[in-house]
């Protein structure tokens, strides 16, 4: 499965052929750079979910509170969020045809959407009242956070391989 | 030192990491995971020290929290960041990007070890004061500038 199947390769292809894509295509350096940033985002939105849904689980932060713990780390989790974006967007577009094309990339847009949606909804309405502490709620939507952002990150690795 | 290294490049398991297919991007991805869980918490301890964040919170509340993740991840990176190194020792060995970032890795290590002993155990005086001691605020700012390096300096020992 990938997402040429579902929308039109022409697209891909003009996306490579924008500015950006042959830019980043044509430059090592600019891909290397980019990539690095992608990697600091990362680890900043990794560790921040981690900080908030070890709360959640119960295993970390206890002296916080959920409301103002999710509160700190809410703003940082989102920042990240878009500099992963315009970094994954730069990096796409340098070789849209062939993720457009990927198993793995398919994989990944899945996980991310499930992970966005899944962050809007049950995770911020359960973040948004202290009322969750220690129930079983809580530890699903700490364990389901964690596993969709994980599932995008080894689905972004299995790029290379798929 | 090189002839250790030449030495470690022929060691069965660094050919074996070497020569098989899965090892080395299993490993990567398992380094990468832990960068995140380590370096990802690392930096609210280093952004507390500096008052930016969390800043109505004791800053011994904040390490002692975040401390137990941070080690656990640095450990997992560090297990992993070695296999990695196994895996291609002279050329690892020969890149600058990767004797600058063990130079940096070794700094890193210094400067928590530095804030420890040091200013950490005087604690109790500036818990909760508005004002960090410039010792505490340094040794935010550097860590937070050293992991960043040995971010940059790691993606760009795989680069060349």
């Amino acid at each position: 499965m990938n997402l040429v199947r579902f929308f039109p390769l022409a697209l891909f292809q003009w996306l490579q052929h924008t500015a950006i894509g042959e830019y980043v295509d044509h430059s090592m350096w600019v891909f290397a750079v980019t990539e690095t940033v992608h990697i600091v985002c990362l680890s900043i939105l990794l560790g921040a979910t981690l900080i908030l849904d070890l709360r959640l689980l119960g295993k970390g932060m206890t002296r916080e509170s959920i409301v103002t713990l999710s509160n700190t780390v809410r703003p940082w989790i989102w920042s990240a969020f878009i500099g992963l974006a315009i970094t994954g967007v730069v990096m796409f577009n340098s070789e849209a045809v062939k993720m457009g094309r990927n198993r793995g990339f398919f994989l990944k847009v899945i996980f991310l959407v499930l992970a966005v949606l899944f962050q809007l909804t049950i995770h911020r309405r359960v973040t948004s009242s202290n009322d969750a502490e220690g129930t079983g709620w809580a530890k699903l939507a700490a364990s389901l956070s964690l596993s969709c952002w994980l599932g995008v990150a080894l689905a972004g690795r299995a790029i290379a391989f798929l | 030192m090189l002839s250790l290294i030449q030495w470690l490049n022929e060691v069965p398991i660094s050919v074996w990491l070497r020569e098989m297919p899965y090892p080395f991007p299993i490993i990567e991805t398992i380094h990468i995971l832990a960068l995140g869980a380590s370096f990802g918490t690392i930096l609210w301890v280093d952004l507390r020290l500096m008052n930016l964040v969390m800043r109505d919170r004791k800053v011994s509340d904040v390490i002692e929290q975040l401390e137990p993740y941070a080690v656990l991840g640095f450990a997992a990176m560090f297990v992993s960041g070695a296999l990695l190194f196994l895996s291609e020792p002279v050329k690892a060995y020969s890149t600058m990007a990767f004797r600058i970032k063990a130079v940096m890795l070794i700094l890193a290590g210094i400067n928590i070890w530095f804030f420890h002993r040091g200013i950490y155990s005087t604690i109790s005086q500036w818990d909760r004061s508005k004002r960090l001691p410039w010792q505490a605020r340094f040794t935010g700012i550097s860590s937070l500038l050293l992991w960043l390096g040995i971010i940059v300096a790691g993606r760009w020992t795989a680069y060349v």
